[in-house]
């Protein structure tokens, strides 16, 4: 297997609020390899976006990366180190912040974020901001990048993409909008494309069609993108593998049907629940109950103890890492000490009562012990 | 707007007048002729607006007689075709400094009596202490008026603008600095400042224009810098950050253009409290120096024939006064057109 496209390694980012140390991302690794779609889920606030942004070095006071190690196509992007004294600082295999600029952001890697209607400056034509980003990642004259600009407008779908590069984004409805920030981020054919929640602002019909696109556009310019979203039905439809985010950390990594047919952490599961299904008429969808913890003050053992149904005494004190459960069947990884790979007392310490509450879920982990 | 149904729903030419007004968005209220349309739509800024632009052409044209055909009249190709300082003027009627021998000093507008004579067609407005006619020197006071008041106020905007914007992009200590600086030079009246600047580079109208420029400069800078702080947390820029975009150009080309709107307004009020300042200044003897004719030193003369001649008082006082209400009312629409929460 060749080396990944990108590799992060024990990523933390950190917040630095006046109430306290808000520990947005908490040790996260994963890998994306070339040409392919990693997806990144969880609940709101489970430090998605602020990992995403932690790749481009985009993190803004009072935030700050405070560890880890996180590698593109062979440079550092960045690695901190803790010193002696305690302070984390950035070790010299970092790329400095002017070569970091020039090189690699929009032209190796381009983000897509999340609201087409804020993304795109008001006070610009459409086409003269593409034509700008054009112009500028990648050298070309004014009026070869304008050419430019109109074919990658034509490429994502816009029709009378010439006539409309001078409209104002206003002139856009939001599906289009969306279109020609994707346009943009594929304008200088970067390695790796960060998707951060993409299609969250728009309705289902446009998120559809958008996301055709994108699958199109991969297998054409087999660009990678890490696609951050909360919604379990997009990751089903275009990611290769999937990472499982709660509350600043991963809980499961795995390719994408593992994850639907062979879910290894209660948290997935759950995730997996509370998703509406068109063959299965229920009364009642079954969210997961309770709401996530502040990351400010994160619960002892593992983080998703409090709510999860499948937790016992022994979640309290112990916070798994993510490791193997399918004995390397296949790249599966999950940190819940449920499974064999964690040598814990799980087995034999009792069912807790978790906020979770609802009868249906606590018969069903009383059950499993039963076995 | 109905948008997300089909993106051909958003097909062909929509351009800004094609929106139906009760459905336009916030958003769709960007752009100069919608602005302009919107003022246009206000009587009082459209009043405001007719004043400034009839003002500013003669500015122009009185600039062009005055300053520019001066430094023509140095080369002797222009001067053999007698280009002098005020040859439009003369041309057409007479100079503004002119002082005419067997002239009537004071008299009245026409139409009107007083003890120096009778007003006639040939000094529509009456002459002044020096039988200089009135008319002819407002015309070429405008000029000061204007360009002064402009000026000034275009060095306060940029400068304000420079400052204002690095504070608010920036923040942290930067932020700190830079404001605290602004604070102080607002802590100090305004016309004081302005007088302490004149006294130590000197009298004349550069230095006035300037001090009153940068005597305005923290009001803009911290008008700018509260825009900033919010537009710098705007998507955009973060996408243009992510883009690879350096910092002076995202400032320069996302940050400013966007907190642009209340500055502008800010402005277009600035001017009329410039051409004040400067009026103030000239009638105090610190700003343009005589025979160059301006409204503020027109009113200092006109004060000791007070008796003899009201009028004399009166011309020169209307002209600041129309100018002055006119940038107010102007502004005032702007603001309007450009605040989509005033609307509807």
């Amino acid at each position: 297997m060749s080396a990944p496209l990108l590799r992060v390694d024990d990523l933390q980012v950190q917040f630095f609020t006046e109430d306290g140390v808000v520990r947005a991302v908490d040790g996260i690794s994963f890998d994306v390899r070339e040409g392919e779609l990693v997806g990144l889920v969880g609940e709101s606030g489970a430090g998605k976006s602020v990992a995403v942004s932690a790749i481009m070095r985009l993190v803004e006071s009072p935030g700050r990366i405070v560890g880890g190690h996180i590698e593109f196509k062979g440079e550092t992007l960045i690695e901190v180190e803790r010193g002696d004294d305690g302070e984390s600082y950035r070790t010299d295999a970092t790329i400095p912040d002017g070569e970091l600029r020039e090189r690699i952001r929009g032209r190796e890697i381009a983000i897509i974020f999340q609201d087409p209607m804020e993304s795109l400056n008001p006070v610009f034509t459409v086409g003269g901001q593409l034509r700008e980003f054009i112009e500028l990642n990648r050298d070309l004259s004014e009026e070869d990048a304008r050419e430019e600009a109109v074919r990658m407008l034509r490429e994502v779908g816009i029709p009378e993409a010439a006539a409309r590069y001078d409209d104002y984004p206003h002139q856009f409805s939001g599906g289009m909008r969306q279109r020609v920030l994707i346009a943009m981020a594929l304008a200088c054919e970067p390695a790796l494309i960060i998707a951060d929640e993409p299609t969250t602002a728009l309705d289902v019909t446009v998120e559809a069609q958008i996301l055709d696109l994108v699958d199109e556009l991969q297998e054409r310019y087999d660009t990678s993108f890490v696609w951050v979203t909360h919604d379990m039905g997009v990751v089903a439809e275009i990611c290769d593998r999937v990472n499982v985010m709660y509350l600043g950390e991963i809980v499961e990594q795995a390719p994408v049907d593992d994850l639907f047919y062979d879910t290894q952490h209660p948290y997935t599961e759950a995730l997996l629940d509370s998703v509406p299904r068109p063959d299965e008429t229920v009364e009642e969808l079954n969210p997961i109950k309770g709401v996530m913890p502040e990351a400010i003050n994160p619960p002892a053992g593992c983080r998703f103890h409090t709510r999860c149904p499948d937790a016992r005494e022994a979640c309290k004190t112990t916070n798994p890492d993510c490791r193997d459960v399918t004995d390397g069947v296949t790249e599966h990884r999950a940190a819940c000490i449920k499974h064999d790979a964690f040598e814990t007392t799980y087995e034999g310490s009792p069912p807790l009562e978790t906020g979770s509450g609802g009868g249906f879920d606590v018969s069903l982990s009383g059950g499993e012990t039963d076995d | 707007m109905a948008t997300t149904h089909s993106d051909s729903e958003t097909l062909g030419g929509e351009s800004v007048e094609d929106f139906d007004e009760s459905e336009q968005s916030v958003e769709a209220r960007v752009g100069w002729r919608y602005t302009l349309a919107q003022v246009r739509k206000d009587p009082t800024a459209f009043a405001g607006f007719i004043i400034i632009a009839v003002a500013s052409v003669v500015a122009l044209v009185t600039t062009i007689d005055a300053v520019v055909f001066e430094y023509l009249a140095q080369y002797q190709v222009f001067a053999q075709f007698g280009v002098e300082k005020y040859w439009l003027a003369k041309t057409i009627w007479m100079s503004p400094t002119a002082e005419p021998a067997g002239t009537p000093t004071l008299l009245p507008p026409v139409g009107m009596e007083n003890t120096f004579g009778q007003g006639t067609w040939a000094h529509p407005l009456g002459t002044d202490d020096r039988g200089r006619d009135i008319l002819l020197r407002l015309i070429y006071g405008t000029r000061i008026a204007i360009l002064v008041g402009v000026l000034a106020t275009a060095i306060g905007l940029v400068g304000g603008m420079v400052i204002g914007a690095v504070s608010g992009y920036y923040g942290g200590w930067t932020d700190d600095v830079l404001m605290r600086l602004a604070e102080t030079l607002y802590a100090i009246p305004f016309l004081v400042l302005v007088l302490a600047f004149i006294a130590a580079f000197g009298r004349s109208i550069t230095f006035a224009m300037v001090g009153v420029g940068v005597a305005s400069i923290p009001k803009f800078a911290r008008l700018i810098r509260s825009r900033v702080v919010s537009v710098r947390e705007d998507e955009y820029v973060e996408a243009a950050k992510a883009a690879g975009v350096r910092d002076r150009n995202i400032i320069l080309r996302h940050v400013i253009p966007n907190s642009f709107a209340p500055v502008l307004v800010q402005a277009t009020l600035q001017v009329g409290t410039a051409i004040i300042i400067i009026a103030g200044l000239s009638f105090l003897g610190f700003g343009i120096q005589p025979p160059t004719p301006s409204w503020g030193q027109m009113l200092s003369v006109s004060r000791n024939y007070m008796i003899q001649n009201p009028w004399f008082s009166v011309w020169p006082g209307l002209c600041i006064l129309v100018t002055v209400v006119a940038f107010n009312m102007f502004g005032d629409g702007l603001r309007d057109a450009l605040d989509p929460r005033l609307n509807n």
